[in-house]
């Protein structure tokens, strides 16, 4: 119980840092070899062999593998440029910013490796994002998390984000989910 | 239309009426006349490797499934059962034997053909299935293994369409000794603007890069390379190539595919002696003037892209003349060592896709384009493409007409070309 508080409350923490647009502040959460994913989803056939099981309409048989280019593979340099970035006056894409509202649900502890020092946790997040006048958007999907425990707190050592759409229809993916 | 076709494009092409982007009846005009006629790019024949591969895609709003048939000949079908019109495939790409419509389960082969009504024992008089194949699309071609089709069977030859477009794309797409492959499916995402934006910006709108971009790219080696080599060409009216012509003297590590100023010194040392490789096979293939060109933007007429150094082909298909449903496929070198195309992955999306550095700004440059264009009270002030109008000329060395890499000719040419089209009517 302890645990899922002290996580839950890392995510809705991290969740209004970005909402308060302090990217800065939020590079701090991430560990120096994070990984941070958005995999391709795409609408495959059905997997014959398993057909009748579970297994036949496998959410991960839709996610693109790591040979496939995805929609976002994110290591730290290119995360702290995006970060930058969002704050630079000629960024015409960022400013002026985007108004968003993360809401983060559904966190289930995946699983608990104390040895390594890290976790696995499982979110639903759903972001709304306004940018242009009435032009509004919202994003839902599942965070995949690897969290690592320091002493002053959890750091996002990996993050995969699953999309629920095939076809994107919010105008950019280049934000932190 | 409440102005006519001839006020849309201005005889040098200097003036495009805002209209030529947000009016519904210029629209169905493109799709009549553009989309129905034109040769639109389907697919690789590196997804299609098999007999039974298929992917689906559009040409324009029409959905269809392009297949290797059990001949081992690539076809396109239209997405859309004879009996009732339902689509008979609803996956992006994959292996089958057939297509089994879901209404009434009429079963269609990978080539179109009808194998199955299932109705058809419960009734007397037989039904001539041959008549009830999905609608072909008339021609099928490839160039350097893409694969384009076209709904009107007297379209010109490929080959003879791309002119002399085929010199650059030879530059990529024959630059590699085992030729080249596409990974995965398409990135896809849909855009409040009209299809020619993302289309023009990759004919060779180059100029916008340090400005749009600025925050990217501001002050970066790229742009004085670009500046001082490059060039706007247009091979053919209507298609576009945005390369750099480096001097002669230039190393082989700086002209090589793989290395936008030194960035190729990242590498590891193994992708970087594979890029060396690469670059010394292809000048010793092609010769000197290909070993000098770098490439950059690529458009073939009317919504295929290309863009060389980021390894990404894209389409812009059409969704009303204010939505577009924009496609973009990673392509790596098919020879290249799997370490090799890992390492190569962020040359592509860490800056196109969706949620790339450079295309989330075109992606709003576009839709604001588009917001821009559809405003009322503005005939009168229809969009500039005069820069660098009359300097044109003939290069000794590259096909097409060449400009400085801030010459819109190469939009004058596509919206002349792109008017001309739709003011066909009937009489063609």
């Amino acid at each position: 119980m302890e645990q899922q508080h002290a996580i839950e409350q890392f995510y809705y923490r991290e969740a209004r840092m970005l909402d308060d647009r302090r990217f800065l502040a939020w590079l701090e959460l991430l560990t120096e070899d994070v990984r941070y994913v958005i995999p391709t989803r795409h609408i495959r056939l059905g997997h014959l062999p398993a057909r009748g099981g579970d297994e036949f309409h496998l959410v991960e048989r839709e996610l693109g593998g790591a040979e496939e280019a995805a929609l976002r593979e994110d290591r730290l340099p290119l995360l702290t440029i995006r970060a930058k970035r969002a704050l630079a006056p000629n960024a015409w894409a960022e400013n002026p910013p985007a108004r968003t509202r993360r809401f983060i649900t559904n966190v289930e502890i995946e699983d608990d490796d104390a040895c390594a020092g890290e976790v696995r946790v499982l979110s639903n997040f759903m972001l709304s994002y306004s940018r242009h006048g009435a032009d509004n958007h919202l994003y839902s999907g599942q965070r995949q998390d690897r969290l690592r425990r320091s002493e002053d707190g959890f750091r996002i050592a990996e993050r995969r984000i699953v999309l629920d759409w095939n076809v994107v229809t919010a105008p950019t993916l280049a934000l932190f989910f | 239309m409440t102005c006519g076709i001839e006020d849309l494009v201005s005889a040098d092409a200097t003036l495009v009426s805002r209209r030529a982007f947000t009016d519904e009846a210029v629209y169905k005009l493109e799709k009549e006349r553009i989309f129905g006629r034109a040769w639109l790019y389907l697919a690789h024949e590196s997804e299609l490797k098999a007999s039974g591969d298929f992917v689906t895609t559009y040409m324009g709003e029409t959905p269809v499934i392009v297949a290797r048939g059990p001949d081992g000949r690539i076809n396109a079908s239209v997405n859309s059962c004879t009996h009732r019109g339902v689509a008979v495939c609803h996956v992006e790409r994959g292996h089958a034997s057939r297509f089994i419509c879901p209404y009434h389960n009429w079963t269609f082969g990978m080539d179109g053909r009808l194998l199955a009504i299932p109705q058809q024992g419960k009734i007397e008089r037989p039904v001539d299935k041959a008549r009830l194949g999905l609608r072909q699309v008339p021609r099928v071609e490839s160039y350097a293994g893409l694969i384009f089709g076209s709904f009107d069977p007297d379209v010109a030859p490929l080959e003879q369409y791309l002119g002399n477009m085929r010199f650059y794309l030879d530059n990529y797409f024959a630059r590699f000794a085992d030729g080249v492959e596409v990974v995965g499916a398409p990135h896809k995402w849909r855009l409040a603007a009209n299809w020619k934006l993302p289309v023009e910006n990759q004919l060779g709108d180059v100029g916008h890069g340090p400005f749009l971009h600025g925050a990217v790219l501001g002050g970066s080696d790229a742009i004085a390379e670009i500046e001082a080599y490059g060039f706007n060409m247009v091979p053919e009216p209507g298609h576009g190539a945005a390369i750099r012509l480096l001097p002669p003297e230039t190393p082989l590590a700086s002209r090589m595919w793989g290395s936008e100023n030194g960035s190729a010194s990242a590498f590891s040392a193994e992708t970087q002696a594979f890029l060396l490789d690469t670059q010394r096979q292809m000048e010793d293939r092609l010769g000197s003037v290909h070993a000098r060109i770098k490439g950059l933007t690529y458009g073939v007429y009317p919504n295929f892209s290309f863009l060389w150094a980021n390894s990404t082909i894209r389409v812009s298909h059409p969704r009303g003349p204010g939505k577009v449903e924009y496609w973009s496929w990673w392509v790596v070198p098919a020879g290249a060592p799997e370490s090799v195309k890992r390492e190569l992955q962020g040359v592509y999306n860490g800056f196109f896709g969706p949620g790339g550095l450079l295309e989330q700004e075109d992606s709003d440059a576009w839709a604001q384009q588009y917001a821009g264009s559809a405003i009322d009270y503005m005939d009168d002030h229809p969009y500039y493409y005069g820069l660098g109008a009359g300097e044109e000329e003939v290069h000794p060395l590259l096909p097409g007409v060449a400009g400085s890499c801030y010459n819109e000719h190469y939009a004058r040419q596509f919206y002349l070309r792109w008017q001309r089209d739709i003011a066909e009517g009937a009489a063609r």
